[in-house]
């Protein structure tokens, strides 16, 4: 579902009213970790029922997430089919203050289908991935619910109605949603008992198989959140992730025994059966999704990290081929982990499973609790920081999306946005502020830049604040989640203070782990831990499309007797040196961000003068008279807004220098003629 | 092998002159080549302070959003006169061509005079021959690159992760091979073309078939090593580039930049020394079987027992090399 532009601002507009309007959710609510993970008065429709309190896969002695769902999966893989047949035992906490008659599923692994609202969006709007061009019917994924049964109220299968949300595509079967018979009280739990089987496709959106590879993410049929007052339970589309309560899960994967294995929570055992299988059970605690993957080839290193809280046992899978790469995940790994737990907060799991994926695979750079993927090849120099840059990506998201749980769907930027940033500022302080990503021969690229770059590409097409799927396209989704998100609060770092802005980075986690927060608790807790009313900087940035560009429109200086007799000045040196010049400088915002900021001109005597504008009106002059010419100004001196489109024009000299035109031009020169010399070299 | 590679770069060091010359031509289309480029660069950056991300490093950053804006014009507008240049480097090397044969082949400097008869005396000879050998080389190449292709892509089957790039690559080394045989054979036929006044290039063509495939261990092995030398000099280059000047010496970089680019020239001319040689050695028909047009041998200097003021006139005006 695409909406235009004008829809969008519209939409933009009437959702700041309506987030102003709208009731605090109860998530905000939630206490700081530990919490209780089930009330001692609650009732229950059966008294048996309960979610675990269980600490085994976590560093702390009591529950950290108020407890919504119980998922006991006992899956069997079928390596050759691709295939899962399980059980789920789903167990809900009824924690949404009434009664509930109908809960709504995700069924992740339909989308990869030919009429699916994911492949016609990703035809529409473009996609990450773009495999479902050449699928042919045994690389569709599917995802069945073969029957459902509530405890206490019998066979529910009949009950399943695909429902679709956010569009009117009847083909799409993202979504079911199961009517109960009797409503589930306040404070009550209810259990579903599902057979479920699902086909993976061949590797799309982070998802399925590649050769004999597995990667199985969003596979089973997931609840969806009671989030402000009703269900949250989106349809899977192109440009959007996921949403999810958290929880216990207690997962039994048989597999080949010729498999190595590796999944989100902790291994509580591996039991080899008599038909060539193993079933590995696992755990996690305070988690909202459970991942896995397979491979037969994967090499495994293990070590432990010494975490805020207790250990952390790192496991990586490696492809053979890159097993030298290994101690490159490991480092990157530490590195980050060290950043976070002193910047944002401490890291709670016993476990953090890092898969570098199959080769050419869709599978690449995907988070889930307690277990990323990364993404490599058996090719790549030390200055190339791509396994670095996936890695600490990927990572991050335990923090944003792992424990502070934001919708993916509607407010993509919240983490997406969020850790794009926090990759920034880890990055530049792990590797170097401007050759994060590139420093190799003297050329370098930082992380920084690739953000900025990712948004001015798309500067004004979509605000933040809007709902994944309402992208103009794949670009606009990710320029703006991703870039424009990073960018906007490297910028806010400028207005309230590197410090300042740390400390409400580490407040947002510390208050909102283990919670589903929403953009305005992001955007209030900057505002309260900066003591700044910065509305006027949100209105632009988060909520608007606004675009900055402010150019230096000129920059010159005349002697103020210039009237005078040239010659004759000319004639005397000393009487040049004490010629008295007027200056002027002339600023414009070319855009329509309105924001202050310096300018710094320079003179020829040494001198630096600072200035200050509001940037309110289209234009302003500086003037001066001295005894020195100008020699250049520059807007934003200390390089503090990373939001301007254009960055050639916030600075201009004047008089022109050709060195780095003709820097360029030699290297273009050269290549010019290289290709020439190798045409005629094999041509004649 | 050893005394083809030696005995032909021997021509290529006594004609040193035709070198300066191609890359002086080189230089020049070059500077045409890239004049959009400049232009659409002193227009952004020569008055931005940003563009020093250029000059004391090389900032990706800027040059990606130098690249991106709309003054300084699509990448297609910048590239496409470097190609179209380059296009007309290897039509001019075509044109001159024949001159640098008949160069290696003469046992004296050639004069102006000559190399220019030469060059315009097998033109369309040298075009027909190009075309041949285009439709040949270029039809080969592309089944050779599809079927590469094409294994390369069948390896990714294969959970070998490497093999589809270690296929790929003995595949090129394969095709590399097979081009090259026919750069010989080509090259051979050239040669004889002009050396032999043979107006009828497809029995140049079929009499360096034969030749070929007779010697083409030798000849074979002589062009492999040649550009192998040529692979080892690109990279010398561009490592003492990196390695010794500094980001921001501009002018040594043009200086590094040019050295290696002229000793670039040097292979391929030394490819067409050994071909010169071998058709000296083995190609060449017997005095009174081909009416083999012998250059007449022009005074390059005044004789010494005579007096430089009774040397006939075209002894007075040196001969000005091409």
């Amino acid at each position: 579902m695409r909406t235009l532009w004008r829809s969008t601002a519209i939409l933009a507009v009437f959702s700041i009213g309506l987030i102003a309007l709208r009731p605090r959710q109860v998530a905000i609510a939630a206490p700081q970790a530990p919490v209780p993970a089930k009330p001692a008065s609650t009732p229950s429709a059966d008294s048996s029922l309960a979610i675990p309190s269980t600490t085994a896969a976590i560093n702390a002695s009591a529950p950290m997430s108020q407890r919504v769902v119980h998922y006991e999966i006992d899956a069997k893989y079928d390596a050759s089919e691709h295939m899962v047949d399980a059980t789920e035992i789903l167990t809900y906490h009824n924690l949404t203050g009434q009664a509930v008659d109908h809960f709504p599923f995700h069924l992740y692994q339909n989308a990869f289908q030919p009429n699916s609202t994911w492949v016609r969006e990703a035809k529409i709007q473009g996609s990450r991935d773009i495999g479902y061009e050449k699928w042919d019917p045994k690389e569709f994924g599917s995802e069945e619910i073969k029957s459902i049964e509530v405890v206490g109220q019998g066979d529910a299968t009949a009950n399943l109605q695909y429902i679709t949300p956010d569009d009117s595509n009847k083909d799409d079967k993202t979504v079911v949603d199961l009517q109960l018979s009797k409503p589930i009280p306040i404070g009550a739990f209810v259990q579903f008992k599902i057979a479920f089987q699902t086909k993976f496709p061949e590797t799309q959106a982070r998802s399925g198989w590649k050769r004999d590879f597995l990667l199985g993410g969003q596979w089973f049929p997931k609840v969806g959140v009671w989030w402000n007052g009703a269900w949250n339970c989106h349809q899977y589309h192109a440009t959007t992730e996921f949403f999810a309560d958290f929880g216990v899960y207690d997962v039994k994967l048989t597999v080949p025994q010729y498999e190595v294995i590796g999944a989100s929570g902790i291994q509580v055992s591996s039991v080899n059966n008599a038909d060539a299988t193993k079933t590995v059970t696992y755990h996690g605690d305070d988690i909202h999704d459970f991942a896995w993957t397979v491979s037969p080839r994967y090499k495994v290193k293990e070590s432990t990290y010494q975490a805020q809280m207790g250990p952390v046992q790192l496991r990586f899978l490696m492809q053979p081929a890159h097993w030298n790469q290994v101690e490159r995940h490991e480092q990157i790994t530490r590195e980050t982990l060290d950043h976070f737990e002193k910047w944002y907060g401490p890291y709670p799991y016993k476990t953090l499973t890092v898969v570098d994926p199959e080769p050419d695979s869709a599978a690449g750079g995907m988070e889930y609790p307690t277990f990323i993927t990364g993404d490599s090849s058996w090719l790549l120099p030390n200055g190339l920081h791509f396994i670095e840059l996936v890695v600490e990506h990927e990572f991050g998201h335990q923090y944003w999306y792992g424990m502070v749980a934001t919708n993916e769907f509607e407010d993509a930027w919240l983490d997406e946005g969020i850790n794009s940033y926090t990759e920034v500022k880890v990055m530049d302080d792990i590797l170097g502020k401007d050759i994060s990503i590139l420093n190799i021969a003297g050329i370098h690229f930082g992380e920084r830049e690739e953000q900025r770059f990712s948004y001015i590409r798309v500067a004004d097409r979509d605000p933040m604040a809007q709902k994944a799927y309402d992208y103009y396209n794949f670009n606009s989704y990710g320029g703006t989640t991703y870039g424009k998100t990073a960018s906007v609060l490297l910028t806010l770092e400028g207005i309230v203070g590197q410090e300042t802005m740390a400390k409400a980075m580490h407040t947002y986690f510390v208050k909102y782990r283990f919670t589903h927060p929403t953009k305005e608790d992001f955007l209030k807790t900057i505002e309260e831990v900066s003591g700044k009313d910065l509305r006027w900087y949100f209105n632009q940035a988060i909520y608007g499309s606004q675009v900055v560009d402010y150019e230096v429109l000129n920059a010159n200086s005349f002697p103020v007797n210039w009237y005078e007799d040239k010659d004759k000045e000319d004639r005397n040196k000393k009487d040049k040196d004490d010629a008295v010049y007027q200056s002027y400088v002339s600023v414009h915002r070319k855009g329509d961000f309105i924001m202050p900021m310096d300018v710094e001109i320079t003179f020829d005597n040494g001198e630096k003068v600072r200035e200050h504008w509001d940037g309110q009106s289209r234009w302003t002059r500086f003037s001066y008279q001295k005894k020195a010419k100008v020699v250049s100004a520059e807007i934003d001196p200390d390089h503090t807004i990373h939001i301007d489109r254009d960055n050639f024009n916030n600075s201009l000299i004047a008089e022109p220098k050709s060195k780095p035109t003709n820097k360029l031009s030699t290297y273009w020169l050269f290549i010019t003629q290289w290709l020439g010399q190798t045409m005629a070299w094999w041509a004649v | 092998m050893a005394n083809l590679l030696s005995s032909g770069f021997t021509k290529v060091a006594q004609n040193k002159r035709y070198l300066f010359w191609f890359w002086v031509l080189n230089l020049t289309l070059a500077e045409f080549g890239t004049a959009a480029f400049r232009r659409g660069t002193h227009a952004i950056l020569d008055r931005s302070l940003y563009a020093d991300g250029l000059v004391k490093s090389f900032d990706l950053g800027v040059l990606i959003e130098l690249l991106s804006k709309p003054e300084f014009g699509t990448l297609k507008s910048m590239t496409y006169p470097s190609l179209y240049f380059g296009f007309v480097f290897f039509l001019a090397t075509a044109l001159f061509l024949p001159g640098i044969f008949t160069g290696y082949a003469s046992t004296y400097r050639l004069p102006r005079e000559e190399f220019f008869r030469a060059c315009g005396r097998n033109l369309w000879r040298f075009i027909r021959i190009m075309i041949i050998a285009g439709v040949i080389m270029g039809v080969l190449a592309a089944l050779l690159f599809a079927a590469n292709d094409a294994i390369a892509k069948k390896a990714e089957e294969s959970t070998n992760e490497k093999l589809p790039f270690e296929l790929q690559m003995i595949g090129l080394a394969v095709i590399f091979l097979i081009m090259a045989t026919l750069r010989i054979w080509f090259d051979l036929a050239e040669v004889d073309t002009v050396l032999n006044d043979q107006r009828a290039v497809r029995k140049s063509i079929a009499a360096a078939l034969r030749h070929t495939f007779r010697n083409l261990v030798r000849l074979l092995a002589s062009y492999v090593v040649v550009t192998v030398i040529a692979g080892i000099v690109l990279l010398a280059g561009l490592w003492i580039w990196m390695k010794f000047i500094a980001p921001e010496n501009v002018l040594g970089a043009f200086v590094v930049a040019q050295i290696t680019l002229f000793l670039l020239l040097i292979p391929r001319f030394w490819q067409r020394g050994i071909a010169v040689l071998y058709w000296q050695d083995r190609m060449l028909v017997p005095f009174g079987q081909s009416a083999i047009m012998e250059p007449s041998p022009v005074p390059v200097s005044a004789p010494v027992d005579q007096p430089a003021a009774e040397a006939p006139p075209l002894a007075t005006t040196p001969p000005i090399e091409p």
